[in-house]
């Protein structure tokens, strides 16, 4: 069984079996490892047991991981690594078994042939006349125009998932006594917008017609939830 | 709300190993498939990793405390907590397959697709880096809740190709994304809100390459129960030829109910509301 072992100032602290698929090392006590240093992130880092691998991954801490003095974000420990996390350092020790597991398997041969070969993609992509890896495609993003005369004005759909009702949780937030706490939704979906009716005594309506599931939205589509009335549309935005 | 799923792989009729992994998690509301690529065996571990991965940081994050503290990259503002939490997990799978490639000669050029759905009671998210595909059939209407990285879907969403075009390109298969071949990744992620009634389908390229959408819906619609109609859709891609690993999810969700106001509560609500509106009025008015 491989074990970890913490070390502060060249004095071991405490040592660690691995007995579980995973560890993490951090701040808050909730860790495997906790490590009550204000240099250590809450959840600072964490090693995963793949098969006979242990894969260390830095939980996007705040001063980083380190092995060996390099820092790493994921990085596949081997016998005797080093983990630097702060000024704590973490010795990896391997079981016997999986230090002989490391030296067995460097011998393998490629005999499969690969469904997506870098190689080979790269050799197809120069053939493509278009440019296809870093086509710019032109975001676009929905807005809704309020009509009502309510002071709504303009809100853009900057959410994948748009809830609009009285609920407290709405992106667009509209009152009314009939008004459901989720009354309708907007996703952007694969296929484009699609406005969703959800519940509550206030009608949608979408062109005059009442919906009582979900139908796409087009551009300039006029769309009332009770008394509210607004005008969808896209606009196109720079990719960010 | 019951979460009631089943899943399936299969070697297929033509390949040795099988690449594809897959988890179906009702507990958890996860459901993940992908399919992995590259030789020896890597294809088997990038494709285990991705499955692995993303089950364990969604869970560890979801108990975490909420927020965005131990996510991994930026945040998205355009998604949900969760959306955020598979999106990282996404993230995260990408760069330890990334590194694996890069520390093992055998691993070389490993890499995976990876499609997963998470599902709760007021949110549904789904994502995908590579063509494994997500489903979602509603009122017996099937639609598309991810996106194909592939070099002929790219340009059939250009208007470059047609449909008909992509279907018998022989660079069907070429991924643009895929998790493992860069530092980084960008997912495709949708959300929605969920209806009762809702199914779900999530496949690997080994079906949906042998079944069009006109077919899987039309099966989908004769089979209700999820344990057979899995095993219809291997069946029918077996006896197509079965050329790649085939790995098939199906889910349904049932029972599902709208936390809905009793009806004193609607009353209050509703009392409450004119009183507010009435106190506005006198306000209006009141010197």
């Amino acid at each position: 069984m491989a074990r970890l072992i913490l070390m502060f100032n060249k004095q071991v602290v405490k040592e660690f079996p691995f007995v579980k698929d995973n560890m993490t090392i951090g701040r808050k006590p909730e860790n495997d490892i906790p490590i009550d240093n204000l240099a250590v992130s809450g959840f600072h880092a964490r090693i995963d047991k793949m098969g006979s691998e242990f894969i260390l991954t830095d939980l996007q801490s705040t001063n980083g991981t380190f092995v060996n003095d390099e820092k790493v974000t994921s990085h596949k420990l081997k016998h005797g690594d080093n983990i630097m996390i702060g000024k704590h350092v973490i010795l990896f020790v391997a079981s016997e078994q999986e230090r002989a597991a490391g030296k067995e398997t460097s011998a393998a041969d490629l005999d499969q042939t690969m469904m997506l070969d870098t190689a080979k993609q790269r050799e197809l992509l120069s053939k493509q006349k278009a440019p296809v890896q870093e086509v710019q495609r032109p975001e676009k993003i929905g807005v809704l125009t309020f009509i009502d005369g309510s002071d709504l004005g303009e809100v853009e759909l900057t959410k994948k998932l748009t809830r609009i009702g009285k609920a407290e949780n709405a992106e667009v937030r509209l009152s009314g006594l009939f008004m459901g706490a989720t009354a309708a939704t907007i996703s952007k979906r694969p296929s484009g917008y699609t406005i969703s009716y959800t519940g509550g005594m206030a009608k949608l309506k979408v062109n005059g017609q009442v919906v009582k599931e979900s139908i796409p939205l087009k551009d300039f589509d006029t769309v009332e939830i009770g008394s509210y009335k607004f005008q969808f549309y896209q606009k196109e935005v720079k990719p960010s | 709300m019951n979460r009631i799923s089943s899943g399936i792989t299969d070697v297929g009729l033509k390949r040795e190993g099988n690449e594809d992994a897959f988890s179906a998690d009702d507990e958890l509301g996860l459901y993940v498939v992908a399919d992995g690529m590259g030789g020896h065996l890597a294809g088997e571990v990038a494709s285990r990793v991705a499955v692995d991965l993303l089950g364990k940081t969604y869970r560890a994050w979801k108990d975490a405390e909420p927020g965005h503290d131990h996510l991994f990259g930026r945040v998205d503002h355009s998604l949900s907590t969760e959306g955020n939490y598979i999106l990282s997990g996404i993230r995260l799978a990408n760069r330890v397959i990334y590194e694996m490639a890069r520390s093992k000669e055998e691993y070389e050029g490993m890499g995976t697709t990876v499609a997963a759905l998470a599902v709760s009671e007021d949110l549904i998210i789904a994502a995908n880096v590579g063509d494994s595909r997500i489903y979602l059939i509603r009122n017996e209407g099937l639609e598309r809740l991810s996106r194909d990285h592939t070099i002929v879907a790219e340009q059939v969403e250009m208007g470059v190709m047609t449909e008909e075009e992509a279907d018998a390109s022989p660079m069907k298969h070429i991924l643009t994304r895929n998790l493992g071949s860069a530092e980084d990744v960008d997912a495709e992620v949708f959300e929605i809100e969920p209806a009762n009634g809702d199914r779900f389908l999530l496949f690997s390229d080994g079906i949906t390459d042998l079944i069009s959408d006109e077919e899987i819906l039309a099966m989908a619609i004769e089979e209700e129960s999820p344990d057979a109609l899995c095993r219809n859709f291997v069946n029918k891609a077996l006896k197509r030829g079965g050329h790649d690993n085939a790995t098939v999810i199906c889910l349904s969700l049932r029972g599902m109910v709208r936390p809905q106001a009793g009806i004193f509560t609607k009353m209050g609500g509703v009392l409450a509301d004119i009183f507010i509106n009435t106190n506005k009025f006198f306000k209006k008015f009141t010197p």
